[in-house]
This record gives structure tokens, C-alpha cells and sequence, in this order.
């Protein structure tokens, strides 16, 4: 019994070790609110978001924060091709988006339909339907990945 | 030896096609949903425009039968099996093949209207929009983001009587036409679509593709081979289960819980890349073997060395959140065991089922989660920590005896077997996964996956009955739902 008490106490300590922390001088912009929608694929790049969201990535210390309404987002994150029955979802989600809102595509599917491109089911990727000024490359990419781009998107840098 | 059902019987009635699938005429197939005896669980139903599928569990082990399609229609098997709707309405969108005399309203399952061509598998494809008048999808308002599914899901809650109006959602939503791609590809070609079929399934979806080639191909794999994917199955099985539990974790606000999780995961990612393999395991399954420069022994003893102590501690703390999952989302007994549901979902409702136990080669003495009956989202937790538990054990045990045995062989070849046929299987992290194919000439000529998502999907109604919209997205975390595989 104590010696389960002393690991109990360990793992709360564990995480409280582990905290991650922004870079210095990072933290002091307004949270960016990111908007994560899937449009049908392996779901792979969609679990690395929910990765991302896990409390073992500094999303929040590097100014991001994870929205469920698309009035509440500056950025959408699409993860996957465009099927054609999500097509309408995604002109839905960004039509309610606020101004100054931004589209990145996250992992191959999103760009450019990767696998599932052509056919009858999929429109491929957002840059078979629009210009792609923002995307993380990967199948899927690794949620250090897509933070570190966020990052640099939020720094102006594009990838 | 089990003894054979009166089901059984009827299908072994009709002419062996090949290895445990027999065809039947269209009255033995409408028998077959009419018997009055106790029924085998059917794992799954398909159509194409030629032949209608049913395949069975008979005991542990696979029986399939088929029958002929007659002026695109045939009796549909969701009178008997509510599990075989989803099949129905798929064949119809594909092929415009109709199932007649069944209970279901014919709501498109892919389509929707959303296609520029109606049933494209079709010889003769119709324009779209054409979709058979009345066969059109949900117009109910569908709750999708955020609503505990990962991928896409449209769910619809019934706002009057709490719970949800099943009959309603919509699970098709991302299909994206994996069959139209698969067919007529080499064997090679179709591995690498299908090991993105499904997140959860990484290394289960093209490992049961790779047995069922091996089947059809009449080809053995020597024990190495099938131990290395042994040891790949393990370490998705603890990704995935670490993945699920820490979604559960954050919907029900258990933080740390998450954390080490998380933590937990990424560490398994970086081991997998330390020697070799991809972080999720993508790719890493080949017809014949696995992906070359992967070092699958000291890949499990690492994986050995870095779960080893974050799970002694992982159980604690699922242990400390269990009180918060009590009694939610309970998928009964009876139902897991009807709609032959799987995985931990079916282990934690009484379904003990798991393909590994009958896999050669298999140490069954590092299988000792034999599950639970209660059903509920904390009884789904405690399993996969279990089974997590197993898998440390399993990867122990092949460590031990690595590349021991004798060679998986496949089944006698039928005489007069007109076609290459094979039927393969993997236990998932989430359920079994069941891949059928047809050859001819060397390329994919009909093919048909299984996903474990699909009687779930079934079960929804009832597991969610009465339930509180603000629960629901923690019932649907705790179930472990993915409909990447449902829709493909």
C-alpha cells in the first residue's frame, strides 16, 4: 500500500517534471485558435492532432489553444482528402470562420489527396481546390512537427 | 472439434469454392435467414454485382458462403443480422445491387448525392445524382467536431428522448474508394493503400491482407517471418490502446492520466525509429515478410525496456480515474456477443473472443486477459491496460523462442478450384480484421475488408440510449471509435 502511494505520487510528479515549456521569449502573443477538421482518410494525421492536444506537446505555452466552433478559430487545420461528401462541410467550416482566418493542410492526404487522389469518392487534396499556402508534409507528420510549423506560421514563415 | 451447427451444415450443402467458402443457391441463401436453430455469428456482409458474402464464425474459425445475384437483386441477410445492413446499403451505393425483403429504409450509405457518377463499380455506372429517387442520405443536422470521434462521423442526437437517432447517423461520410483502387492491382501494389486503411491498424490491416494473398498464392511463411509480425502487432496494439486511453484521459479531464499516456506513446514512437521502423509502424508490412533494416528482435527488447515501468505506472493512474467511467456508455452482453463485436470492446462485454488464441505459432501462456462482463467505459479502460500488460508478456515469450516452430502453411489447395481465393485475419488493436480477396491472373479481381468499427456502429443505439448529450463524447472516446475503416 505505500509503495503504491509512492509510485501514485512519482507519476503526479512525473508530469509536473515533464511540463513543457515555451522558448524564451515565446508565450506573449494572443493564443491562436486552431480549428481541426478531418475530411476522410487513415485518420492517422488526425490522432497526431489529438497527439498534439495530449498535455506532452507546449501547444498552449507556444500560444496555440484548440477551439470546437469554427466562429472561435483564426486557423483551420484540415487533415485528409476532400471527399466529396465533406466537400460541402469544409466550405461550411471556413465560410464561419471570422476574418483574418487561415487554412493549413496537415500531412500529405490534405495537400494533396495522397493516396486517395482521383476517383470518384475524393476531390483530392486543398490544392486541387485552392491555393495551399500552408502546410506540414508527412504521412503522418510527427506532432513535434506541426508544432514547430505553427510556430513558424505564427513567425511569418511559411513552409 | 466443435460440432457443426444446423447453419453450418447448410452452407457446407453447397459447392466448395475454395478453403471453408461454399456457394449456394438463392434458396439455401434464403434459408440460411429463415432457420429456426441458434445462428453463427456473422462477421460481416458484401455484395458486388455478381455475388452476395456472408462470413461466419463458427467456433473460431472462418466460414464463408456465397450465392449468385440475379438481376442486381437478392435476399438480404439484415432480416436475421442487423450487422449486415451496412454491407447492403454499401453494395447498393457501389454496385446498385438491392437486398430485398429487409427491415432497413435503403438510406445511401456512401453516395448521399455527393457522387458525379451513381454506383461506380457498376458495369454500366449511372450519372450522378441518380441515386434510385428515395435512397437519399440523413438530412438530419450532424454533430461532427468535437463530438469524440476522431475521424468523420455524423451524429445526431435525439433531443427529446436523450441518446441518439442511430438509424440517422452517418458513418460514411469519408469514404474515399479504396476498392475501386484496389481492384485490378498486383498483390505488391496493394499492399501500400492498404496500410493506410486505418490509423488503428497500421500493421493489422495489411498483415490480414498479406495472410489472405498467402492463402490464396498457396504459399507458407517461415516461423521468422510470422514471429516479426507477431512483435509488430504487440507494439501497435499497446500505440493504439495508449492512444485510446489517453483520449478517454482528456474527455473526462484526467490530465496526468493523459500525459503519461502521451508520454508513453511518443517514447514507443522513438524506439520504433531507433531500430529501424517508422514511428506508427506504417509501412512496415510486405506480402512476403517486412519492411527491410527493421531489427525486429532488439526493436522488442527495447520496447521491453522503455513500457516496462511507464505501464506499472499507468495502471495505477487508470486505476485512480476508473470511478469516473463506472457505469457509462454499457455495451450488453448479449449484444457484443450478437453483432460478434471485438477487441476490447467485445472482451470487456463478455465476448472473450481473440483471433490470436487460434494464430500458429501463438504462446498462449502470455495470453491471460480473458476480459470482463460489466460492459462499461471503465471495464474498456481496464482491458486495454490489460492487454497491454499481455502484449509485454507475448513480445517476452517470442523473444524466447524467436523464429521456433514450424512454417504457417496455407490450406490444401481445393481440386478443380476454378479461382485464387485466400481469407486473412489480424487481431487488432481495436477488433479483428478480416481481409477476403480474389486473384486472377495475378491482379486483385474482388476484395473485401472487414473493419471492426462496423458492428459498433450497429451497436450505437443501444449503448448511447438515454444518454446525455454532454456525455457523449467521452462515451464515444471510451469506445475506441475510428470510422476511417468503416468508410473507406
Amino acid at each position: 500500500m505505500k509503495s503504491r502511494t509512492v509510485s501514485l505520487i512519482n507519476a503526479f510528479l512525473d508530469v509536473r517534471r515533464w511540463r513543457a515549456h515555451a522558448p524564451a521569449g515565446g508565450g506573449h502573443h494572443l493564443p491562436i485558435s486552431l480549428y481541426f477538421l478531418e475530411t476522410g482518410s487513415c485518420e492517422g494525421c488526425a490522432m497526431e492532432l489529438e497527439t498534439l492536444c495530449g498535455g506532452a506537446y507546449a501547444l498552449e505555452q507556444n500560444g496555440f489553444r484548440r477551439v470546437l466552433q469554427p466562429e472561435d478559430a483564426d486557423w483551420l487545420l484540415v487533415t485528409g482528402a476532400v471527399s466529396r461528401r465533406c466537400a460541402e462541410r469544409l466550405d461550411h467550416v471556413w465560410r464561419a470562420m471570422p476574418a483574418g482566418k487561415s487554412l493549413i493542410a496537415i500531412g500529405r492526404c490534405a495537400v494533396d489527396g495522397g493516396p486517395f487522389a482521383g476517383g470518384y469518392a475524393t476531390l483530392g487534396g486543398l490544392a486541387g481546390l485552392t491555393r495551399v499556402q500552408r502546410s506540414v508534409p508527412g504521412c503522418p507528420p510527427e506532432p513535434a512537427a506541426i508544432l514547430a510549423a505553427l510556430v513558424a506560421f505564427r513567425e511569418g514563415k511559411a513552409a | 472439434m466443435i460440432p457443426l451447427s444446423s447453419m453450418g451444415r447448410l452452407v457446407r450443402g453447397g459447392e466448395r469454392l475454395s478453403y471453408g467458402h461454399y456457394a449456394v443457391d438463392a434458396s439455401q441463401w434464403q434459408a440460411l435467414w429463415h432457420m429456426s436453430a441458434v445462428a453463427l455469428p456473422m462477421l460481416s456482409f458484401w455484395a458486388d454485382e455478381l455475388r452476395a458474402y456472408g462470413l461466419f464464425l463458427e467456433g473460431d474459425q472462418p466460414l464463408l458462403v456465397s450465392t449468385a445475384i440475379d438481376d442486381k437483386r437478392y435476399v438480404g441477410p439484415s432480416q436475421r443480422y442487423p450487422v449486415a445492413e451496412w454491407g447492403e446499403r454499401v453494395a447498393f451505393d457501389l454496385y446498385g445491387v438491392e437486398a430485398m425483403d429487409v427491415p432497413g429504409d435503403g438510406r445511401s450509405a456512401l453516395d448521399g448525392g455527393a457522387w458525379d457518377i451513381t454506383w461506380p463499380l457498376a458495369q454500366r455506372p449511372g450519372p450522378g445524382g441518380s441515386h434510385g429517387g428515395a435512397l437519399k442520405a440523413s438530412k438530419a443536422p450532424f454533430w461532427v467536431d468535437g463530438n469524440g470521434v476522431s475521424g468523420v462521423f455524423g451524429l445526431v442526437p435525439d433531443g427529446q428522448q436523450g441518446g441518439i437517432c442511430a438509424e440517422q447517423c452517418e458513418a460514411g461520410l469519408g469514404h474515399r474508394g479504396v476498392i475501386a483502387q484496389l481492384l485490378g492491382r498486383t498483390p505488391d501494389e496493394a499492399m501500400g493503400l492498404v496500410s493506410r486503411m486505418s490509423a488503428g491498424g497500421y500493421v493489422a490491416y495489411p498483415l490480414a491482407l498479406a495472410r489472405a494473398f498467402m492463402q490464396a498464392e498457396g504459399r507458407s511463411i517461415e516461423p521468422a517471418i510470422r514471429d516479426g509480425w507477431m512483435v509488430l502487432l504487440e507494439i501497435e496494439r499497446i500505440s493504439v490502446h495508449l492512444h485510446d486511453v489517453m483520449l478517454t484521459a482528456c474527455a473526462m479531464d484526467a490530465g496526468v492520466l493523459a500525459a503519461h499516456c502521451t508520454h508513453a506513446r511518443e517514447a514507443l514512437a522513438r524506439v520504433c525509429v531507433d531500430h529501424g521502423a517508422t514511428r506508427r509502424l506504417t509501412d512496415m508490412i510486405r506480402k512476403e515478410g517486412y519492411r527491410r533494416g527493421v531489427e525486429i528482435v532488439p526493436l522488442a527488447q527495447a520496447v521491453l525496456r522503455e513500457m516496462k515501468p511507464r505501464l506499472s505506472k499507468l495502471a495505477l493512474l487508470v486505476d485512480v480515474y476508473a470511478p469516473r467511467l463506472a457505469g457509462l456508455a454499457v455495451l450488453p452482453v448479449d449484444l457484443a456477443r450478437g453483432l460478434a463485436i471485438g477487441g476490447p470492446l467485445g472482451r470487456s462485454s463478455g465476448r472473450s473472443l481473440d483471433l490470436r488464441r487460434a494464430e500458429n505459432g501463438m504462446r498462449l501462456d502470455a495470453l491471460r486477459a480473458t476480459g470482463a462482463s460489466e460492459g462499461d467505459a471503465r471495464a474498456r479502460q481496464a482491458v486495454r491496460m490489460t492487454e497491454m500488460f499481455d502484449s509485454l508478456r507475448l513480445l517476452e515469450r517470442i523473444l524466447s523462442s524467436f523464429g521456433l516452430g514450424d512454417a504457417d502453411e496455407a490450406y490444401p489447395a481445393i481440386p478443380q478450384a476454378i479461382h485464387q481465393e485466400g481469407l486473412g485475419a489480424a487481431e487488432a488493436a481495436r477488433g479483428d480484421v478480416w481481409v477476403w480477396v480474389r486473384l486472377k491472373e495475378g491482379r486483385i479481381d474482388a476484395v473485401h475488408m472487414r473493419d471492426p468499427a462496423v458492428p459498433v456502429v450497429a451497436a450505437l443505439g443501444r449503448i448511447m440510449m438515454d444518454m446525455d448529450v454532454t456525455m457523449m463524447p467521452l462515451a464515444l472516446r471510451s469506445l475506441g471509435l475510428s470510422t476511417a475503416g468503416v468508410a473507406q
